[in-house]
This record gives C-alpha cells, structure tokens and sequence, in this order.
C-alpha cells in the first residue's frame, strides 16, 4: 500500500445517562416583548387577543397656513398595523373587534385585561376578506370614542379580538419590531391639513420603565391548547417554553479524543393540538451561565447559538429526532466544566409569536425514550515519524 | 537547507477503511534524496558529481574551483503517480543545494555548502466513504496529510591540492532540519461536523566527516573516491526524543576520461548505508542499501553569444532509501543539460532537465521531471 494508515476509523459511543438535568422552563423574554402579536381566534383550541395602548394622545393640532388649536372634532381615525401574511391561518373573512381596555388593574394580569373584552367596553368591528389582509390594514376605530380620550385626556387602550364562524389567525408586527401599530386621525376635515400620527405609548406601570416600555402592545392569551403532561419536555408554545438540558461528558470524550460529531438523541411526543404539520424552526445553543447560576430557568436564558443552522419540527410528529451539537462540544473542549455547565437549550426561532409546541420525552420516561446523547470522535494520531 | 514550498497533492478515491499518508514512491520514510548534486552533475546522470567543486559528493572537489564562488540552485519536480487506474500528478520545489567556495592561498579551499539530505514535503489527501454517528450515516471524509521541510546536511569542507594531479578534501557535516506536519481530517457540512486538525513538528540533529581523494594521473583520465561516515541521528519533538540512528554511510567512487578533445566521459558509483534509517521509522517503513551509478558525457557545445555552451547527457540509477510494501524504490533517471558562462566568465548559468523513472514491483509507478536551475557567481 503505498499510503499507510494515519487517521483511525470515527468511532461513536451513544451515553444513555449523559443527560443529567432536562427541564421545560419559561423563555423570560415576557409579556409585550414578542415580536409579533398574535390575533388567534381557533374555537376551542386557541384565542388570543391583541393590546395596543394610546395613552399620550395629541390635544392640539396645527391646520394648514394657521397656529395650533385645540382638536374639537375626530375624523378617519384608524390603526395601521402591519400584517405577516405567512402567519395568515383561515380563508374566509374575519371580524376584527375592538374594546376599551383601560384598566386600573395589575398591568401584567390578563385576567383583568380580558375581563374587559365585554359589551359595554365595545367600540367597533371590522370584516375583512382574505383578499383585504394585506401586509398593511387600516383598522379603523370609533372616532367619537377617540375625540374622547383627546378631549378628556385619558389613555386610549384598544384590545383586538377576531371572531368569525370559522378559525382564524394571523400576526401582528409589533413596536419591538420597529413596526408596529400606529394611530391615525384627522383633526379637521380639510385634507389638506396632514393627518396626525401617534404611536403606542403606555404610562404604566409608573415605577417599571422596562415594562411600560414593552406594554405598548402585547398579546393575551385567552385560551390556548391544553398543556402537555407533566415531565414532558416543550419547545414554544405560548406562553414561550424553552428546553434545558445539562450533560456529564465523560472528560476522557472531550479532552483526549477529537470529536466530529455529537447528537442530541430526542424522541418526538405527537402533538396534535394545533397545526400538526406545520413547522416549528427549534435553535439549539449553548448555555454560557456559568456554575453560579444555578436557577435552570435563568441559565436558559445565557445562551449563544451553536450554529447558524435550525431543525425543523412539525408538532403532530412523533419518534427520534436529532439535534447536531458539534460546535457546542468544541466550545466545552476549551472550557473546564467546573467553569461552564454542559448545558444546551432549545428554543424556537419564533419564540413568543407562534402557539405551536414541540414535545418532547424526559429523563423521567422510559429509558429507551430518554434523551440521549450521541458521540462520534477519533483518537488524536502520533503525529511523528513516517 | 529548507524547502521553500511544496504543493504536492494526491488524491485518491479509495473505499471505504482505506486511509493513508504520503502518496509517492519518492518520498516514502524520511524522503526523497536530492542528492546534494548541482545542475552540471545532475546533467551528466551524477557521473560528474565527484569532480564537481558545486557538488556536495567530495570535499576534494573544492579544490579544482579555482576561484570564489557563490551558487544556489532551484529544483522543482512535476511528478505524476500512477496506481492501478487512478493517477494524481504533484509539484515539488526545492532549493536542494547552496554552496559558497573561498579560495585560500594558492593551495587550499574552503567551502561552506548546505543541500537537502532527505526531502520529506508532501502533501496527501484521501478521500473516504466513513460512518459517523448512526450506522446508516455515512460522509465523505477527506484526510489531509502534509508533511513541510526536511533534513538538510550542511558540510564545511577544507581541500588541498599542490598541483592538478592530486586533490584532497575533508569535510565536516552538521545534519539538521525539521519536519512539519499536518494531519487534518475535514468533513463537508461543517454544521453537523467538526473538521479536525494536529499538528507536529519533528527537528533532527546529527554530525557526519567525509573525506575525498582525486587524483588525475595524466591529462586524460582522473578517479575520484569519497567517502562519509556518519554518526548518530537524533530525532526529537520538543522535548522529546523519538529515536536515533546513525547516519548512513556513503561512499562513492568516479572515473573521468577526457581523451577526447572537447569532451570528458564520467562514470560514477556509490554505495549508501541507508538501512540505518530504519531505527527512525515508528511504523516499519523499511529503509533499504543501495547503489548509485551513473555515467555521463560532458562537451564542448555550440557557441551562444561568443560562449561556447557546454551541453550535458547522462543516466543514472539507484535505489531510493525508503521502500513500499517492503519492496526496493528504484530510480532510473535520464538526464541532459547545458552550462552558459556569463559575464565574461565569472558567472555561469546551470540547467539540467532529467526524466526519473520509479517503480517498486508493484503496479505504482512514478515519473518525474525535475528542472534543475543553478547560477554561479564569482565576486
């Protein structure tokens, strides 16, 4: 043979116990800081509303050639909100209702929030078409009740609930995006004095400015699907669940052997709640919290991606799955693990935004349906004489 | 001496299991040996090499320079390798031989030289079907081998000569150099993948005496014996010692015949020691003895520019250090050349090209052009 062997076959070990912790934890990311706002109105399975709060509206205006006055009348007043069409679920039309929900109470509770969505607080509906729901719609809103809230100075909180005979879904683009709901409305019936323009702003809760910055807009939920059983592991949904996962790699696999591959072993639990076979796009990354941080649902949000690349999930499918963690072991290759926890978590790239949930079996299952995790590594070659 | 690069690529598609290193006949174990020949020896199938003040065979052949001089030669090798079906064709450049002579009075010379011993750059790539991961995974693995530098032998060498007849040299020779190497084995999808690569490094030291005898009995014939013994070779990487062995000996005997006008006839064998090497192989690679002959003619060519060309033709075989498979490489090379003075002789401009021909009784085969250019110059 005119080349002798150098290299060595790969070799692949499966570590049954490597999982020593895997646990579903809350994405921390919270309410109103989606990216998207969810509009869901599925029977029995899934409703969610919508909450854009007003609470600085203008008092005064500037007609065209003169000074500023008071704003008397309210005219073509409505919410533009920007659509991601791809989330559209539904081709008949859809009634999109709007309350007054302005509250008093707790700004976190959507109890109260929802409490609210009742006839009294109505102020009005629109149809549209499938055909109408563009990437951009004018909803438009009583104008007496925004003359109201501008003559009165109070806040304006309009809570959005789609209803119709049949399902329908679809998202809102929302401020953290840079795009969200904005209000327009005219002060005067002469055109040629521009509209006036106000974006979400919310006042509360006065000593939280993170949050009230976040309230602006944010999503409700109102009903959403059963949740799995407990020990289950569940990527998404809403509200967002992450999936942490801490190993205990045996350091002779990391430090003395050259590892090419490394697999996240995970059956797939069918979830046939809602939308089975779409897909759910899940990121695996890497926990960077170091040993201090004990709190499994803090160190899940320390993370940074293991590659650039997502695993497709549809949520109705159901056997072994495979997650690629290379890169993470490269990474753990340079760190000692008294420094930084083996941990791994998953999380959907639409995080917040979409219902869908992938289920998963624990540790706490049946062994041959536990995670796993899969190895496959040469031994480092004598690099020396021929 | 260092090789200033090499760029030597082999490819082979081999099924699955097979892995494998250095992908040529030539540069098996610890490498190819250039010879320590300048472009006129190599011109003449290394016939010339012991009469040759710009070859490294004899230290007596320092004295017949006549002059200072300083000379650097410019090897590369366009091989192609033949295995069954498959072929791969490679380049090697080399810088196998410096050399700096310094007259001393009227009948001593020094020289300070230093030529490439045992080339060992290569690079080799494989390419193989491997499972990773699930048994019904498969990926195509690339393994990458590449191997840098060499050991070079650098001789400080003092002749004698009171008159034309008689010429003696000794020389003393420090063996030194180091190989790189890189062993990388890369994968296609660098998401589901790590790509992985070692590195090494291996220097080698080692002392070698040599002397020479030339003596030209009348105006138209001269011998030459030479001869090298070699002490220990030391390998070590880092801190480290790998092996050693001695150095092989090497001992050479040359005849010129220069009856007819114009022309001389040179005829040369030498003997190597190179199983000695063996000790410094940690794989088995088998290191063989052998011989090196070659006969030439050099002669009075056309005139170029009011120069008269000196044209060159030789063959030369032997016996490569390192086997394969336990088999002998053997070398058959056909050579030609040509020397232009320049510079109203005190510079000159070398080049030999010569056609090498290897085989090792199996059905690889390894031809080879190596284009050899040398300048001397005169201060």
């Amino acid at each position: 043979m005119l080349c002798p062997p150098i290299g060595g076959d790969v070799q692949t070990i499966t570590l049954d116990a490597a999982v020593v912790l895997d646990t579903t934890v809350q994405a921390l990311s919270g309410i109103g800081t989606e990216p998207g706002l969810l509009l869901a109105s599925r029977g029995d399975t899934l409703d969610t509303r919508v909450i854009i709060r007003f609470d600085s509206l203008p008092q005064k205006f500037i007609p065209t050639g003169d000074t500023a006055r008071p704003i008397s009348s309210v005219d073509s007043a409505y919410i533009q909100l920007r659509v991601d069409t791809s989330s559209i679920k539904g081709a008949d039309p859809v009634t999109i209702e709007a309350y007054d929900v302005d509250t008093t109470a707790n700004d976190t509770s959507s109890a109260a929030v929802l409490a609210l969505f009742r006839p009294d607080r109505f102020i009005s509906a629109q149809t549209f078409t499938r055909a109408q729901l563009t990437d951009t719609l004018k909803y438009f809103i009583s104008n007496a009740v925004v003359l109201d809230r501008v003559v009165n100075g109070t806040p304006l909180r309009i809570g959005l609930r789609a209803t119709g005979p049949v399902s329908a879904q679809m998202r809102f683009i929302s401020t953290e995006s840079q795009a969200g709901p904005v209000l327009f409305f005219r002060a005067t019936p002469d055109t040629t004095t521009k509209p006036l323009v106000v974006s979400p702003f919310s006042r509360t809760p006065a000593d939280d400015r993170i949050l009230r910055s976040v309230l602006v807009d944010y999503t409700v939920i109102a009903n959403a699907p059963a949740p799995a059983s407990p020990g289950t592991l569940v990527v998404g949904g809403l509200p967002a669940r992450r999936v942490y996962f801490r190993f205990n790699i045996p350091s002779s696999i990391i430090d003395s052997s050259t590892v090419v591959r490394a697999t996240l072993l995970l059956n797939q639990l069918s979830n046939q709640s809602l939308d089975p076979t779409d897909s759910v796009l899940v990121v695996p990354q890497v926990g960077l919290a170091g040993i201090a941080v004990t709190d499994p649902t803090k160190a899940a949000q320390i993370v940074t991606p293991v590659s650039a690349d997502t695993v497709k999930f549809r949520p109705g499918n159901s056997g072994q799955m495979s997650v690629e963690l290379a890169r993470a072991l490269a990474l753990w290759h340079t760190t000692p693990a008294d420094t930084l926890p083996r941990a791994i978590i998953l999380r959907a790239v639409g995080e917040g935004i979409s219902p869908l949930e992938i289920r998963f079996s624990s540790s706490e299952d049946a062994a041959a349906l536990r995670p796993k995790l899969r190895i496959s590594y040469t031994s480092r070659v004598p690099l020396g004489l021929p | 001496m260092r090789n200033a690069f090499v760029a030597a690529t082999i490819s082979v598609v081999l099924s699955a299991s097979v892995a494998g290193g250095q992908g040529a006949l030539s540069t098996q174990g610890l490498g190819y040996p250039s010879g320590g020949l300048s472009a006129r020896a190599e011109g003449t199938g290394g016939a010339l090499g012991d009469f040759d003040a710009l070859s490294l065979t004899s230290p007596a052949s320092l004295a017949a320079a006549g002059s200072a001089a300083l000379y650097f030669q410019y090897s590369p090798e366009f091989r192609k390798v033949t295995a069954g079906s498959g072929n791969a064709s490679t380049t090697t450049a080399r810088f196998p031989v410096v050399v700096g002579i310094l007259p001393m009075g009227s009948s001593w010379t020094a020289g300070l030289s230093a030529a490439s011993f045992l080339d060992r750059s290569t690079e080799t790539n494989l390419t193989r079907v491997q499972v990773v991961g699930a048994p019904t995974d498969t990926v195509t693995l690339t393994e990458r081998n590449r191997v840098l530098g060499a050991i070079n032998d650098i001789r400080l060498a003092l002749a004698w000569s009171k008159s034309p007849v008689v010429r003696i040299g000794v020389g003393a020779h420090v063996f030194a150099g180091s190989n790189r190497i890189t062993f990388s084995q890369l994968f296609p999808d660098s998401s589901r993948y790590i790509s992985t690569s070692q590195a090494g490094r291996i220097s080698y030291a080692g002392f070698a005496a040599s002397v020479g005898l030339e003596v030209h009995p009348s105006r138209v014939i001269g011998f030459a014996v030479s001869g090298r013994k070699g002490g220990d070779l030391r390998a070590e990487s880092g801190d480290t010692a790998l092996g050693r062995a001695p150095l092989p000996d090497h001992y050479s005997a040359s005849v010129t015949y220069e009856g007819i006008p114009g022309a001389a006839i040179s005829a040369r064998v030498a003997h190597d020691s190179w199983s000695s090497l063996s000790a410094l192989s940690s794989s088995g690679i088998q290191a063989f003895d052998g011989w090196d002959a070659g006969v030439g003619v050099e002669a009075a060519g056309p005139r170029l520019l009011q120069r008269i060309v000196t044209v060159r033709v030789g063959g030369r075989s032997r016996t490569l250090p390192f086997g394969v498979n336990g088999e002998k490489v053997k070398e058959n090379t056909l050579a030609a050349g040509f020397g232009l003075p320049l510079a109203r002789d005190r510079s000159s401009f070398e080049f030999a090209l010569q056609r090498a021909s290897r085989t090792a009784g199996s059905d690889i085969k390894e031809r080879g052009f190596i284009l050899s250019f040398g300048l001397r110059v005169s201060p």
